[in-house]
């Protein structure tokens, strides 16, 4: 399989890896490193897209790469954005956990742990 | 209606498409450099400019009859960006404007900067913020390719979430995290779409992508996960989790902003793709998988308000039904008939953005006055405060669907779309969601119509500039039924014609 | 703008101004005084307007539009009189519960609301603008019966607001359905109604629009909301709300429905006339277990309004256009009656045993003209309407009716007298006495003014011997079996008021189940996990779905 082939593969797995873990873990900062690498996928496909597309003499089409860039900052900032939330709620409840106020959330000293 | 037109040509006037843009952001630094209460004084300034371009785009529209478009740089696509404005467009703009001009008066009142510095935190935020929506919205309605509109939700998404967490407590806080990981789910999703879309046809261009777009397995992949994606950020039954307690957490002005505009923003994409995009290809069983969630959204939304305890959240899962309503114009839309079918979904989402933000704005006043907003115990609220229950109860008859309102042309329009395309198990869900929304309606009016306690006093005088302006706002919605005597059909401006598949 | 244009603008005109001047308190206070004139120019409307003018307010692509027909003028007429009479009753009605200390601001605003709607749904000759004046009646006349000072009031608000919303559910689809299929996108009634009968949805518009309507009529089994509502309101709401709320259904079907000759419609009308006479003798069975005055007439209006349904059905069964203004002619005496009833049910309770008799005996006649005394109007609309019925099945059906109706008024003066004030020199304030007085006035002489105008037999016809003697001796056997029910009434099981209705709690317990499932549901949906796994196959659906459609 050629380079794209591969490329596409892998992106289609960080897709996966990061949506699996959206879903399934509980701490909201796992969240946010899952959703990362869904974005990373995301942009990986895009870069697939951008090889693709090169024309003649090119090594890859410029207006995919420029979406990548502007992707990248956006996911950036939403990430600092999220965090910037979770820290603001730790200092608030000492708790970092989505779950209602009244569940007895098994990995708090380990959350407590990370978000320091 | 008009062809497509592919130059890179300007409009004259098409300046103003971005100025509209601009002018929230410029707004928005301007008053993050000095802070403090001049951050209002600047959002004030702001406003007023900001209508005023909205007006003139809206005139100029009128009076040429045509989209108007503005090329960034003069670069025409698919290499440029392209600013365009139709009759939707111009439409949600203009109730944006006046949206936000009434909760910015509503506002002055609980978010003016008290006399120390203390509390400066939440005001200087809520003015930077309002004028960020209004232009992420503004982006959102004028955006001529898919990637801005990405962007342009971004930024929308970025400057509601702090909308959820304005003042502060552990459980907004949760809510804002919530709504703003999903979102950005739904964003990935979109801009996965955006991606493979550029991958297959080559132009993010709107005007572009719909003549070269055709079927096959890329789309469809495109359409699913860019639909999915905005449905998560418009919090379509059952993808509404963040929903209730984001908007029944923000205080009220705020919860007016995002119940009434921020929702829009992702149903009006999900509105451009469909029917400018993707236009012939959406037809048939997805249009009607869409409007069966909005017709559960309608369903579940009104039942579980029903059984709410406190005000804001039987307001907030109100918003979760009447977002139901946005998605019934997909099937009626997807056939020949489509004129009347978008301009009711048009309608009914300027008529329930009103109406909405005029009910969150009087459930803010109802929680000043009485100190709380417990259903039942809502009894002296109509004696004190007669206005506003009057705007309460003229924006719930526009979201009943009662003449004149906003809410029965759109119902009158939807149902004939519906009726006339054969289609009517759509009206009856329109229907059946009406007489729901009456038994909530109804329940609050009558409930605070009882004579208070004796004895008691309102904890609060709230200040008659804000009832005046909750009424405004909740009349506005009422009598915009009488848009009907407009003598020409604002919404058709400029729509482009798709060719069906099929028509020669 | 001429003058018929000129009267019909100020007929729905001066309601409405009065509406929108209540929003300032200090004009409020003094509007009760007007509760007299505001009808005023409905009636001059009535009078002087002439049938081939139209006001329009719009342009040329929407328009609402308002225009008098002789239905229209006939029950407009009559409603505008009994808003007149009823305003006087009420605005001494209000002076005193001000004088209690009670708000009557929410009365003032109701009573402005149900009687711009009232006027503007007889003058409406636009779909848009007969369903907006539809709303706004429903709206103000529930308001009105919040305003009673029962217990239930806020429930038998509450279920005739629904009631109204549902039934406006059905007209509206109705009216939808109508105007897909006006040529031409025309939304005028008259547009509308010539082209139901050739309409692709032509049947299921007629049963839309039957059902709708029947629901505000109080057809059978539809009907309980009538005495919870009429129970509650206060008296001068019930008057108007009796008299000309309930007669938009009328004029509706009337309009609406086609009495064309070569349009019969056996397969609609024969079920709708079925149907309204069982109602007119169920409501006579009802009624006659009942105590109170005002449920009493309650079930009588069930009963008459039922009868009306039956006339309609059998002209719509036979195609005869002569049923228009019959019905109407039916439904204008009823209007008259019922109001001067209910006015009289409020005189009677501030009277004393000393004049009570000076009270009772006119009511008596006014209510025997119901059944079909000689010589008063209801004599005159059972001759009007006997045409339409026929002879057989559904003659001896409507002679029997009177007969039943005759009993239930005699049972009713005898409920009415009951209730007369403990202290015998009582006496009722002069402006209620006068009201009552008018309202007994006009429906004595009114129906034989109107008769003269209408195309629907001759005076000299009605007043014939033979004609005065089938009208006498219904009269006499319901008398006979009134004397009779005296006697066998304690012997009788109670019925709760509103009968059927009663399984309206078993809904609400059902509904409240309901609405525990979808809260769970709600919470079980809006679970994290959940969330993003339905996102996920939303997201497949749709592909999938595109994918297979292809």
């Amino acid at each position: 399989m050629n380079v794209s082939q591969l490329f596409g593969l892998t992106a289609a797995a960080l897709v996966g890896l990061g949506v699996y873990g959206l879903i399934v873990n509980p701490q909201p900062l796992r969240k946010v490193l899952a959703f990362n690498l869904t974005g990373n996928g995301v942009f990986l496909a895009c870069a697939v897209i951008a090889h693709r597309g090169a024309g003649a003499g090119m090594s890859g089409d410029p207006v995919p790469q420029a979406l990548l860039i502007t992707a990248i900052v956006v996911s950036f900032a939403a990430s600092a954005l999220a965090v910037g939330l979770m820290l603001r709620r730790f200092a608030e409840t000492g708790t970092n956990s989505l779950a209602a106020a009244d569940d007895a959330a098994p990995g708090e000293a380990r959350t407590n742990a990370e978000a320091r | 209606m008009t062809t497509l037109a592919l130059t890179g040509q300007s409009t004259p006037g098409g300046l103003l498409l971005a100025l509209a843009v601009l002018l929230p952001f410029a707004g928005m630094l301007a008053g993050l450099a000095p802070g403090g209460r001049h951050a209002q004084r600047v959002a004030w300034a702001t406003i007023v400019l900001g209508i005023g371009i909205v007006l003139e785009i809206a005139a100029r529209l009128l009076v040429s009859g045509d989209a108007l478009r503005y090329a960034l740089g003069g670069w025409a696509p698919p290499l440029g960006v392209v600013l365009r404005a139709d009759g939707l467009s111009v439409c949600m703009m203009l109730v944006v404007a006046v949206v936000v001009g009434a909760v910015a008066i509503y506002a002055n009142g609980d978010f003016g900067t008290p006399p120390g510095t203390r509390e400066a935190r939440a005001p200087l935020a809520f003015w930077l913020l309002l004028l960020a929506v209004w232009g992420a919205l503004n982006l959102v309605f004028v955006s001529g390719d898919i990637f801005t509109l990405y962007v342009a939700l971004e930024l929308l998404t970025f400057a509601g979430v702090p909308l959820v967490s304005l003042d502060g407590r552990a459980e907004t806080l949760q809510a804002a995290l919530r709504y703003l990981l999903y979102a950005l789910i739904g964003s990935m999703l979109y801009l996965l779409g955006v991606f493979l879309l550029y991958g297959a046809y080559g132009t993010l261009d709107i005007a572009l992508l719909a003549g070269r777009i055709g079927p096959g397995p890329l789309a469809w992949t495109a359409v699913a996960l860019m639909t999915a994606g905005m449905l998560a950020k418009t919090a379509l039954f059952p993808l509404h989790l963040w929903l209730p307690p984001a908007h029944a957490g923000a205080p009220a002005a705020a919860s007016a902003l995002l119940s009434a505009l921020v929702v829009k923003g992702s149903w009006f994409v999900v509105v451009r793709l469909w029917v400018d995009v993707f236009g012939g290809m959406v037809g048939g069983s997805v249009a009607q998988l869409l409007a069966g969630l909005g017709a559960m959204a309608i369903l579940f939304g009104n039942v579980v308000a029903l059984r709410q305890v406190r005000l804001k959240l039987l307001i907030a899962y109100s918003t979760v039904a009447q977002i139901g309503y946005l998605f019934l114009l997909f099937p009626l839309a997807a056939q020949h008939e489509s004129t009347r079918a978008v301009t009711g979904g048009l309608l009914q989402a300027i008529s329930h953005a009103s109406a909405k933000a005029a009910m969150f704005l009087a459930a803010g006043l109802i929680y000043s006055t009485l100190g709380h907003d417990r259903l039942a115990d809502l009894r002296g609220a109509a004696r004190a405060l007669p206005m506003t229950l009057t705007a309460f109860a003229l924006a719930g008859a526009t979201l009943i669907g009662l003449p004149p309102s906003g809410g029965f042309l759109a119902k009158w329009l939807l149902m004939s779309a519906a009726l006339a395309t054969g289609q009517w198990w759509w009206a009856l869900v329109m229907l059946l969601g009406g007489l729901l929304t009456s038994v909530y309606v109804f329940m609050v009016v009558v409930r605070a119509m009882e004579p208070a306690a004796p004895g008691w006093s309102p904890k609060k005088q709230v200040p008659r500039y804000q009832q005046f302006a909750v009424l405004g706002l909740a009349t506005c919605s009422f009598l915009l039924g009488l848009a009907v005597l407009l003598p020409v059909d604002v919404a058709q401006i400029g729509r482009t014609v798709i060719p069906q598949a099929g028509m020669p | 703008m001429n003058l018929t244009q000129s009267l019909l603008a100020a007929a729905v005109g001066m309601p409405l101004l009065m509406l929108l001047l209540c929003a300032s308190a200090k004009i409020r206070r003094r509007l009760p005084s007007w509760f007299a004139i505001a009808p005023l120019p409905a009636l001059a409307a009535a009078v002087g307007a002439s049938q081939s003018e139209t006001l329009m307010l719009g342009h040329s692509r929407f328009a609402l539009r308002f225009a008098i027909d002789t239905p229209g003028a006939l029950l407009l007429g009559t409603a505008a009189l009994l808003w007149l009479f009823a305003g006087i009753y009420a605005a001494r009605f209000i002076r005193e519960r001000e004088g209690e200390g009670e708000g009557v601001a929410g009365f003032v605003v109701c009573w402005f609301m149900a009687m711009t709607g009232s006027v503007g749904v007889f003058l409406a000759a636009d779909l848009i603008g007969f369903y907006l004046m539809l709303a706004v009646l429903s709206v103000g006349a529930s308001g009105l019966v919040l305003q009673g000072e029962v217990p239930d009031a806020r429930y038998a608000g509450g279920f005739y607001l629904g009631i109204a919303l549902l039934a406006e559910a059905f007209v509206l689809a109705a009216l939808v359905l109508l105007a897909q299929a006006t040529p031409g996108g025309s939304l005028l009634i008259r547009d509308a109604a010539a082209a139901l009968p050739g309409s692709p949805w032509r049947d299921a518009t007629l049963l839309l629009l039957l059902v709708g309507l029947g629901m505000k009529a109080g057809l059978v089994p539809l009907h309980f909301w009538m005495p919870y509502a009429y129970r509650a309101a206060p008296v001068p709401a019930a008057a108007v709300m009796s008299g000309a709320v309930v007669k938009a259904s009328v004029i509706a079907l009337v309009r609406f429905l086609p009495f064309t000759l070569n349009d019969a419609w056996p397969h609609f009308g024969i079920p709708l006339a079925a149907l309204g006479m069982f109602g007119a003798f169920y409501g006579v069975a009802i009624g006659i277990t009942q105590s109170q005055p005002k449920v009493v007439l309650a079930y009588s209006s069930v009963s008459q309004m039922g009868f009306l349904m039956a006339v309609i059905g059998m002209g719509l069964a036979a195609g005869d256009p002569a049923t228009v203004v019959a019905a109407a002619y039916y439904a204008a005496h009823h209007l008259l009656v019922k109001g001067t009833l209910f006015l009289a049910v409020g005189v009677v309770a501030l009277t004393g045993a000393g004049s009570l008799r000076r009270v009772l005996a006119p009511t008596a006649v006014i209510a025997l003209g119901l059944g079909g005394l000689p010589l008063t109007g209801g004599a005159l609309a059972k001759y009007a309407a006997k045409d339409l019925l026929g002879g057989d099945l559904a003659g001896s059906l409507a002679v029997a009716s009177s007969v039943a109706t005759t009993l239930l008024m005699l049972h009713f003066v005898r409920c009415l007298g009951a209730t007369a004030a403990a202290d015998s020199r009582a006496r009722a304030p002069a402006p209620l006495t006068v009201a009552w007085l008018a309202m007994v006035l006009a429906s004595l002489i009114g129906p034989w003014v109107l008769y003269l105008h209408i195309p629907v037999g001759t005076l000299p016809e009605a007043l014939a011997p033979a004609a005065l003697w089938s009208a006498l001796w219904p009269v006499l056997a319901g008398a006979a079996l009134a004397m009779g029910w005296d006697r066998w009434r304690k012997k009788v099981p109670s019925v709760p008021v509103g009968d059927v209705g009663v399984i309206l709690r078993e809904l609400q317990r059902a509904a409240a189940a309901a609405g525990r499932g979808a809260q769970c549901t709600d919470a079980f949906v809006r679970g994290w996990s959940v969330s993003c796994l339905t996102l996920l196959l939303a997201a497949l659906l749709f592909g999938g779905l595109l994918a297979v459609a292809a």
